[in-house]
Order: C-alpha cells, then sequence, then structure tokens
C-alpha cells in the first residue's frame, strides 16, 4: 500500500503552559522529497516535528498527515510514520537486530519481509558487524544510524527526523545521507538540522521562528531572498582585514574564516570599484577582493537577523 | 615558541583488551584555540577526561599548567574550566542560583563575584537568561551560559566538548567570536566539534582515529597535506586556471598579480578546499594505512 505523501496544516497551534510553541503554522507540502526544518534554537522545530508525527494534541484549522487528522485518532497515521527523535529512544539492553525485530514485529512485517529488509537496512549503515551488540553500547554515530534503520524498516511513507545527525562524526553523516537521498524519490524525508551542508541538500526549507513559518523555498530561493552580497578578502593577516572592513560604513558583517575575511556588506553598497579602493587603503594589504554567491550561511543569518528571537540574542 | 601549556607524552587508557587511547602525543601553545577531531569512538572523550583528571590513564604522562595532572587530579582543577556535551547546569536552579553555585565551588563571593559575573553577563549577552531556569533556555543561550560558568574563575585552559553540537548558525557564530575574545585574553582553549568548517576558528588540529593521532598541524598545513589545493578561476578570454597548494603572498605576488596586470578588472573565483573534505581524506587515509599493515 502506498499512499501519496502529503501534508496540510492551517493554523496549527501548540502551547505548554503559558508558552506558546507553535503559534499558527500554515504548511502544505506534497508529494516525495527532503524537507529541512531550520530557524533559531527555541523556534518550535521539535514541537512541530513532534505535532506532525501524531505525539501531541494541537489545536488547528486543519491539520491533515497522510490523509489523516490530527486533531482525531492518530493511531493508523502512526504506522505509517517513522519517527526519530532527538534523544536516542531505542532498548538500551537490547541488541542491534533485538531491536530491529521488535520494530518488525510492532509493525507486522512477514519474517522474510524483515530479513530483506534488515539485510539491506544494516548493510547501507554499515551496522551489520554489530547486530549482537547491546544498542547503549553503540558510539553516537552508530545509536543515529540505528534508529534510522529502525524507522526505515517498515518503509514509512513519512520519515521524520528531528537533529539526526547532531554530534555525529561526518562519516557517518555521510551515510545517513546516502540513505535519505533513497528515500527521496519514495517518502517525505522531514528533517531538522543545524549543519549548513545538509540544509543545502534539502529540496526545500522551512524557516521557523517563534512559532510561525516566516519563510520557506528551495535552498537557491532562501539565498536569492537575502539583500546582501558577499566577498571573500585574501591576505595575510585576515583577522586585521575583517576589522578594518567592519569600520566600513557598507559592511554588514566582516568576520574572519580560515585563510580569509567573510565579508557580507549591503546590496545597494558603493561597486566593487569603491571597494577594492577602500580595501587597498587598509593597513593589512588585502591581496583579492573576491565576490563569492551568497551562501547559506548569509541565508540563514539575514533571517535570523531579520525576526526578533524572544530572549538573549541581539 | 613558547612552551606548551598541556602537553601529553605516550598517553594510553586500555578498558580490558580494548585501547581506547593508544600512544598518544600532543602539546597545546598558550592562548591558541586547539581542534581535537576524530569520529564518534574515536577516544577524544576518553582523551579530554583523562586531561581534566576524571580518569587515570594506564600510561603515558599529563601535564596541564604545569601541573602533573596524573599526580595531582585534584590540583588541576582551579586552572582548567570545562563543559561537556550536555551542559552541567542544574536544572530546577535559575541561571543566576547555577552562577553562586559554582563561583561558591571556586570561593568567589561578595563584590568580586557581582563584577565578574556583571562582565561576564553582559559580554555573553545573558541578562535576559538570568532568571530562567536552564531547561527553558533555548540551546544557543545555554551553550554560552555554558561557557560563562567554565570561565567564572578565570581559568587558564578552557576545555570544551563539543559545545556547538545543534546550536543554531547566528548562537555557533557568536559562540565562536567569544572564544576568540577569551583566547585573546591569554586563555588556552581545547574543543571538539563535528562542525568541521570550525576547524577554520582554531589555530591548530589534531585528528585521532582508533586512539592514534593521525594528523596534527595547522588548519592550512591540513588543507595542504589533504587537499589537491586551492583552484583559482581567472574570467577572460580564454579563462586560465591556477592551482596552489596554499594562497600566500608568494602565490599572490609571482603568479596571480602578474597575471591580473594583464587582464585588468578581470573576475577572479577561488575553489577553497573545505575542511569536512580534508576530515574525509584524513580518515580515509588512515584507515588505508591501517589496511595496509598485517
Amino acid at each position: 500500500m502506498s499512499v501519496e505523501p502529503s501534508l496540510r496544516l492551517r493554523g496549527l497551534r501548540k502551547s505548554f503552559g503559558k508558552r506558546r510553541a507553535l503559534d499558527g503554522i500554515d504548511l502544505t507540502l506534497e508529494g516525495p522529497q527532503i524537507v529541512g526544518i531550520v530557524g533559531p534554537d527555541g523556534a518550535g522545530k521539535t514541537t512541530l516535528l513532534r505535532a506532525i508525527a501524531g505525539l501531541l494534541e494541537i489545536t488547528a484549522d486543519e491539520a491533515t498527515v497522510l490523509g489523516f487528522d490530527l486533531r482525531g485518532d492518530v493511531r493508523a497515521l502512526k504506522a505509517q510514520i517513522g519517527y526519530v527523535p532527538q534523544s536516542f529512544s531505542l532498548h538500551r539492553d537490547l541488541s542491534v537486530s533485538e531491536n530491529l525485530r521488535f520494530t518488525a514485529r510492532l509493525h507486522r512485517l512477514s519474517n522474510a519481509e524483515f530479513e530483506r529488509r534488515a539485510e539491506l537496512l544494516l548493510a547501507r549503515t554499515g551496522l551489520s558487524p554489530f547486530l549482537d551488540r547491546p544498542a547503549g553500547a553503540l558510539s553516537g554515530g552508530m545509536k543515529q544510524k540505528l534508529s534510522i534503520a529502525n524507522a526505515l524498516l517498515p518503509k514509512p511513507a513519512l520519515l521524520v527526523l528531528d537533529e539526526p545527525t547532531a554530534g555525529v562524526d561526518v562519516m557517518a553523516r555521510d551515510e545517513i545521507w546516502r540513505i535519505l537521498e533513497e528515500r527521496r524519490s519514495e517518502a517525505l524525508v522531514l528533517i531538522s538540522t543545524s549543519y549548513l551542508e545538509e540544509t543545502e541538500a534539502c529540496d526545500r526549507l522551512i524557516y521557523l521562528d517563534e512559532g510561525c513559518v516566516v519563510a520557506q523555498g528551495t535552498p537557491a530561493e532562501l539565498r536569492a531572498q537575502v539583500p546582501v552580497k558577499l566577498l571573500r578578502a585574501w591576505g595575510n593577516d585576515p583577522r586585521a582585514i575583517a576589522r578594518a572592513a567592519g569600520s566600513l560604513p557598507y559592511v554588514v558583517s566582516a568576520r574572519v574564516r580560515g585563510p580569509f575575511a567573510r565579508i557580507e556588506i549591503a546590496a545597494d553598497a558603493p561597486g566593487e570599484a569603491r571597494l577594492r579602493a577602500d580595501f587597498a587603503g587598509f593597513a593589512p594589504r588585502v591581496w583579492l577582493v573576491e565576490p563569492t554567491p551568497v551562501d547559506m550561511e548569509s541565508a540563514l543569518l539575514f533571517l535570523s537577523r531579520k525576526q526578533s528571537p524572544r530572549t538573549g540574542a541581539p | 615558541m613558547s612552551a606548551p601549556i598541556i602537553s601529553v607524552r605516550n598517553l594510553t587508557k586500555r578498558f580490558g583488551d580494548f585501547t581506547a587511547v593508544d600512544q598518544l602525543a600532543i602539546d597545546v601553545v598558550p592562548s591558541s584555540i586547539f581542534a581535537f577531531l576524530g569520529a564518534n569512538g574515536s577516544g577524544k572523550s576518553t582523551t579530554i577526561r583523562m586531561l581534566i583528571g576524571l580518569l587515570r590513564p594506564t600510561e603515558g604522562s599529563i601535564e596541564v599548567d604545569g601541573i602533573d595532572v596524573i599526580r595531582h587530579p585534584r590540583r588541576v582543577r582551579d586552572h582548567i574550566g570545562y563543559m561537556g556535551q550536555k551542559v552541567s547546569l542544574y536544572q530546577g536552579l535559575s541561571l543566576r542560583e547555577n552562577v553562586e553555585f559554582y563561583a561558591g565551588l571556586h570561593g568567589l563571593a561578595g563584590r568580586e563575584l557581582e563584577a565578574r559575573w556583571g562582565a561576564l553577563r553582559e559580554r555573553f549577552r545573558l541578562s535576559d537568561a538570568e532568571a530562567e531556569r536552564p531547561e527553558n533556555l533555548p540551546a544557543g543561550i545555554r551553550q554560552r551560559a555554558g561557557l560563562a560558568l567554565a570561565t567564572l574563575h578565570r581559568p587558564r585552559v578552557l576545555f570544551l566538548d563539543e559545545p556547538t553540537a545543534g546550536v543554531d548558525v547566528h548562537s555557533r557564530s557568536l559562540f565562536w567570536e567569544l572564544i576568540r575574545e577569551e583566547a585573546d585574553a591569554g586563555r588556552t582553549v581545547f574543543v571538539t566539534t563535528h562542525f568541521l568548517e570550525e576547524v577554520d576558528y582554531c589555530d591548530w588540529a589534531s585528528f585521532i582515529d582508533e586512539g592514534k593521532l593521525i594528523a596534527n598541524a595547522a588548519p592550512e598545513d591540513l588543507r595542504r597535506r589533504y587537499s589537491e589545493g586551492y583552484r583559482v578561476h581567472i574570467d577572460g578570454e580564454p579563462a586560465q586556471e591556477l592551482t596552489t597548494p596554499a594562497l600566500d603572498d608568494a602565490f599572490f605576488a609571482d603568479e596571480l598579480d602578474p597575471l591580473l596586470a594583464l587582464r585588468p578588472g578581470a573576475r577572479v573565483q577561488i575553489d577553497t578546499p573545505s575542511m569536512t573534505d580534508v576530515f574525509r581524506r584524513v580518515i580515509a587515509e588512515s584507515a588505508g594505512t591501517r589496511h595496509a599493515q598485517p
């Protein structure tokens, strides 16, 4: 049975006591794709993912996920969702294979189907050599890979992943993403992440702040909204260059990034010639000013400056 | 070069038959930011636990700020600040109460505490968070609070174990500005991370794999050794492409500038090897060496 994965939310709200975590989410997603949920800490990403997975009581004008109403009985919906929460939640005392078998039973997979699926997923995740190891004794990266294999076992039409790669090394992240890429054309994959390169790999990004969707689009569309130009200034003292650049009136931000200074300038800043002239006057020598395409870092920082986060941030 | 503030030799930790850390030798320059990198399960956290005196090594020596940590594990505590993957703030206590608790551990009180905390609160942008309980704070602010508490007693060395895991891009960038300020003020920072682009904020990076040191160099030297180098593309008819292991004065003066003199105003694009790719290559080469050995 295959369901065309889709999701329609209108005016979705969720409060915890007095705190309003989701404040009227409007979101429509159609068809298989990888959707990144991004935004500042505390924006409501985890709450949204849990609500979509049918784990929270919510209020909404409309809240349909895979054809089921989130405001009603969601047991049948949960059978079609693979959910990986932020903190490891499999059975620590059970081995890798026992955890998978347990999930297979819950979903009433036949033995043959289980064997076939499990073998494939174990090979993909590189967990085959660790079948008998208790899940609690796996390294952080392996735990996450097991959680994902476990969520994928019943071939869910919707996969919900809450920061599955936080604290995970780059090799395990590469493996996790290879698995997600394989699902790209078959399932709706919702993933929250703070890695910039992972947001770039999504088909679509949903930017949340203060419990609302404040921007969405493809990574390229979000980058295109940013009203700054990005430059890299190369020289042998990038710190001094960044400091000097920071004093120019049209510079939005200037930071050292290893061998160069990463400089954002206002979109209406004077032309490059003026800029080169200004930089030529710097005491630290600037060898080269290189205009470079606006990246996801600029896009997300712009969105976070545009909104006013609740506490602590500038 | 000044004498290292952290000096580790032959450091080994075995748990039964399993060697978690194997003959590790590292030196950390005072007032620098030192990135300690490796895959999950490579021995990073075990090493940090030994460096801060929480775990006794099987073999080897550790000196931190002139203290023999193996012989005097308690004495080192006033010299270091530590912040773990899960920030050690007490839930149920407000941030302010946490501050008073930690200050008490280090004998900091009264006017001295007010002055020190007042300055940190300002610089770390924590004023609005002071009355809140840590469990109600967004991750980024909680991490800044953790860093403020780890530096409260003015330690000479800060150990930060994945301080930015799960933290948003805005808070990460602010966090690294604070770390750089700490280093500029003379503190040494020993930090682990899986955001490999953060290695470019550090002065030095060491990689371990299966408990062994497999690479140990400044970030630019790692690029030189573990990538195809920078690709420099110059627009024009015909376009030109140069490859260089490093973008240093010699490259700009001797190679690029003469070419640009012939093409005034030509657009130049530089393809920078990413630290993530450098890391992948370090690990792949290490695995290759391992498999080549009988």
